[in-house]
């Protein structure tokens, strides 16, 4: 696996020696999108941050890892926590950043004295760009993997987003323009540095399988050379993208890339895939799911707050055979519209499960 | 300017405008809710939504952008904001029609909700003068940014997630036992009474009913140029005249005026500034006319406690004469008065309950009713208010000066110190008495008056935030101000806790108008030339800061922490 290579600090050492702008030029260059899920640019985001008026950057490592099924974070950060670390002073110096902080997970905490040590160990190489990195403990809230409420939470307020724009790279941390990077995204930067470096995506897969785990793999494959790879227990009938994803039918030629999932109404995002087999109940899985926004919706606006809790209730019903036709046309306006008019990535993604599932599996939800 | 295609009508933007902005201006209409002009866009309550290139926007905190092609309804719309109100309608227990929510309800064609109705919420009457329903709350978040943002105080707050999420003060605390101070500013903003004052009408109108009471009501210097919106007419009405017509059809046995103890408070507190200036006691001296800003300086700058004027407000010290020197003169048993007040404020209801407040040997005020109080009860009344013949306050204690009628707005009380204390200490009646320096409605106000060849320094602030900034400049450079006023609501009582809805900048500013043009005219504009004033002190206090004046109308203060204790 490229991700859990000992870079050394010498992916740092090459940047070190280019111009900031270089570094951001390399970066872009390489095609490097975030692996938190949005897939946008990294380079872009520094230099957006870099050109930002306000001299004073921040660099924040988003390592709040929430999203049900999701563990490639884990795993760089149990095995080679030191190219998270070389990566951030990457960043920090490309975008010209000596502040620098790791949202951690709250049930990550026991990786945190993995992370002090590899700072210790490289403080020397920190201290040449001056960058101090602090780590902060997450407050263990979903929403907070939100790059808005990241922010908010670091700065001991209320973990709720707030509306984009501004966005971060303009006004993030205290106002300070900053640029937020996940945990992979930055534990690729060294190797790009060091030319060491394949477009590789970290697949966090679980679900009926023998040999749940994380696997490195280009976008684009297809979904049965995934699959095969956890030894599916029974025969599997669809892949979930974690919580927020959606569903699809297991479709084993289709191809493993944003736009394919896209196109039929899911949403690739961290590379998370939860296989279900054929025993399994599609509605059952909704409800869990369902269960978990309502607990995780922050409560700031109405569709997420009030519109999942109104999910669950009809879910249930659906589950205890009890809902009729109205419930199901109910459950379907509230999918598409909490979507809609959500105010951030958490509302605005809630349902896409429910959306899919009504699509791609509605048979279960009316028998 | 940009270019902005509205439903397929092109308009010209202002930089930076917001696209509810935009349309509010060219009458555009879009619903919304948790907007409120004097307030951030807080984008919560997702009723506002527009389609922008296809994508459903909230409009109230999207920024217009050169070329933008807006749709403000179409059936995907108007699906959205109907199915958005549904969910808040749910969770919602109170009469509809009377609220803002209510109104939002109607335009949107939504009178129930498809959702089983839930109320599983907290519900706390600890307070002295506000009533908190939880389950009436649509978490609109007004509310909360009025109390930390405008006003500082951090009394309430947003607790839990999701749907579980509810406002409340810390630490499960009751607001009756949290560091707020009733300013009321909260129940001001509330479109769906979640926050409003506790209601007494019902206590008043038995004590009317009541044939062994005698039932005196006094009526506060800004209800005048307000409560005429309880009864449709437009911000800024004048209605001192139909005011008392309707008081007395609803059988209160006299209406007197809280301006008579305005400008007592002005006397007693002029001639307080007077004896610190001259025997070097401490400065500036901070007025203490409004409950909210008192409670305030007692939990946060008990340090400064001493610069806070020893005067009663004038609710207070009316309370007070009016059980004594009123009901001596007019032969009425005190114990048989029930003493009502109507005032623009909350804080008046927790004020007339501080244990201090019976040096009249009763409780000097038995109830205070808000603005929008007494025209609930005009209403219920079925009087046609528009129609009222004016009348006249009833005598002693009904006569009053254009210095108290300005007490309603920001830096009236000043403007109205000044115009006497400028006169006693220069010894002349001076004629030109308007210190438009100290009105308006900027933050903090201050001006440098020139005394008897002194040069005196007054600031004046409203609304806590710029209450709390100012006392920070006075810690900071203690002898800089001679004479501060202070006023809890932005606005000053014009935009009090209990003044009628909507209550914002641009209509405080019509109120505010209408005191300025009250006081313009009165046959006395200077509170020591008020008549009645002048017999009190003659027939009963003797002179300014007398003892007896000292034993009525000053009070003490106590010092608090954020609990109250």
């Amino acid at each position: 696996m490229q991700v859990t290579k000992k870079t050394e600090f010498k992916g740092f050492e090459k940047a070190v020696n280019l111009k900031p702008e270089e570094v951001i030029q390399v970066v872009k260059k390489s095609g490097l999108k975030g692996r938190g899920g949005a897939n946008f640019s990294t380079g872009l985001k520094w230099e957006f941050t870099r050109k930002s008026p306000n001299p004073t950057k921040v660099v924040i490592c988003n390592a709040d890892e929430g999203e049900p099924g999701t563990f490639k974070d884990k795993l760089i950060l149990t095995e080679n926590p030191s190219i998270v670390i070389e990566g951030i002073a990457i960043a920090a110096y490309a975008i010209g950043a000596k502040f620098a902080y790791i949202y951690l997970r709250a049930e990550y905490e026991y990786l945190k004295e993995n992370l002090e040590k590899a700072i210790e160990e490289y403080k020397a190489e920190l201290d040449k760009i001056e960058l101090n990195i602090d780590i902060v403990m997450g407050a263990g809230a979903y929403i907070c993997g939100d790059e808005t409420a990241i922010m908010n939470s670091i700065q001991e307020l209320r973990g709720e987003p707030h509306a984009k724009p501004p966005y971060p790279v303009e006004s993030g941390l205290c106002n300070y323009p900053t640029t937020i990077n996940n945990v992979a995204t930055l534990a690729n930067v060294p190797l790009i540095m060091l030319d060491e470096w394949d477009d590789l995506r970290l697949y966090s897969l679980s679900g009926n399988l023998d040999s749940p785990g994380v696997y490195e793999m280009p976008l684009g494959i297809t979904t049965k050379e995934l699959i095969e790879k956890g030894t599916p227990k029974e025969e599997i009938k669809a892949l979930f993208f974690g919580c927020a994803g959606g569903c699809l039918p297991y479709d084993p030629e289709m191809k493993l890339d944003v736009e394919s999932v896209n196109e039929k109404g899911a949403m690739l995002g961290s590379c998370t895939v939860i296989a279900i087999g054929k025993s399994q109940s599609i509605p059952k899985i909704c409800k869990n799911i369902a269960e978990f926004f309502v607990h995780e919706s922050c409560g700031k606006c109405t569709p997420c707050r009030e519109g999942n809790f109104r999910v669950l209730e009809i879910i249930n019903k659906i589950v205890e055979n009890k809902a009729d036709e109205d419930d199901l046309n109910a459950l379907e306006d509230l999918a598409i519209f909490i979507n809609k008019t959500s105010l951030c990535g958490l509302g605005q993604a809630s349902n896409t499960h429910i959306k899919t599932a009504l699509k791609y599996f509605r048979e279960e939800f009316t028998k | 300017m940009s270019q902005i295609m509205i439903n397929g009508v092109q308009f010209e933007a202002k930089e930076g405008e917001t696209i509810l902005e935009l349309c509010k201006r060219n009458n555009v209409e879009i619903p919304h809710l948790c907007y409120h002009p004097d307030l951030e866009a807080q984008a919560r309550c997702r009723i506002c939504v527009v389609s922008v290139n296809g994508k459903l926007v909230t409009s109230c905190n999207t920024k217009v952008i050169d070329g933008m092609n807006i749709i403000t309804e179409n059936d995907e719309i108007i699906k959205a904001r109907k199915l958005n109100m549904e969910l808040l309608l749910a969770n919602h227990d109170a009469k509809l029609e009377d609220n803002e929510l209510g109104k939002v309800a109607k335009k949107l064609g939504v009178d129930k909700s498809r959702f089983d109705k839930i109320q599983d919420k907290t519900v706390d009457d600890s307070s002295a003068g506000i009533h908190h329903d939880n389950n009436k709350c649509i978490l609109c978040g007004r509310c909360v940014q009025k109390c930390q943002t405008i006003q500082s105080v951090f009394a309430i707050g947003f607790e839990n997630r999701g749907h579980y999420t509810e406002v409340n003060p810390y630490f499960n605390h009751g607001l009756g036992d949290v560091s707020c101070v009733l300013c009321g500013q909260c129940t001001n903003v509330c479109p769906s009474q979640a926050l409003m004052e506790k209601d007494y009408t019902k206590e008043v109108t038995d004590a009317i009913n009541d044939s062994d009471k005698v039932v005196i009501v006094q009526t506060a210097p800004s209800i005048r140029g307000t409560l005429g919106e309880t009864q449709g007419m437009e911000p800024g009405s004048l209605v001192t005249g139909k005011m008392v017509a309707a008081l007395r059809k609803l059988g209160f046995d006299k209406v007197l005026d809280t301006n008579f103890t305005a400008d007592l408070t002005i006397v007693e507190e002029g001639n307080e500034l007077i004896q610190r200036v001259k025997n070097k006691g401490v400065l500036p001296q901070i007025t203490s006319c409004s409950p909210g800003w008192v409670k305030f300086i007692e939990h946060f700058y008990p340090e400064l406690l001493p610069n806070l004027s020893s005067c009663k407000s004038p609710q207070q010290m009316f309370g007070t004469l009016l059980k004594t020197y009123y009901a001596k003169k007019n032969n009425i048993d005190p114990s048989k008065i029930v003493s009502v007040s109507i005032m623009p404020c909350i804080a008046k209801k927790y004020e007339m309950n501080r244990p201090e407040m019976k040096d009249s040997g009763f409780k000097d005020v038995d109830y205070s009713l808000t603005t929008r109080e007494l025209g609930r009860m005009i209403k219920d009344a079925g009087i046609d208010f528009a129609n009222l013949e004016d009348d006249k306050f009833d005598p002693i204690m009904g006569e009053s000066t254009g210095a108290a009628a300005i007490f309603g707005a920001t830096g009236g009380v000043m403007e109205a110190a000044l115009r006497t204390a400028v006169d006693i200490l220069e010894g002349k009646d001076l004629q030109e008495i308007e210190y438009t320096g100290v009105r308006g409605l900027k933050g903090i106000k201050e001006a440098t008056v020139k005394v008897a060849g002194i040069d005196v320094s007054v600031a004046v602030a409203h609304g806590l935030g710029n209450a709390r900034a100012l006392m920070e400049m006075v810690k900071k450079y203690p002898s800089k101000y001679h004479f501060i006023e202070i006023m809890a609501c932005p606005g000053g009582c014009v935009g009090g806790g209990g003044q009628p809805a909507p209550t914002n900048s641009e209509v405080v500013k019509k109120r505010s108008e209408a005191l300025y043009a009250e006081d313009k005219g009165l046959t006395y504009r200077k509170s020591h030339k008020n008549p009645e004033i002048i017999q009190l002190y003659e027939e009963f206090l003797k002179e300014y800061g007398s003892h007896k004046a000292h034993e009525l109308l000053h009070t003490k203060y106590t010092a608090m922490n954020e609990l109250g204790d």
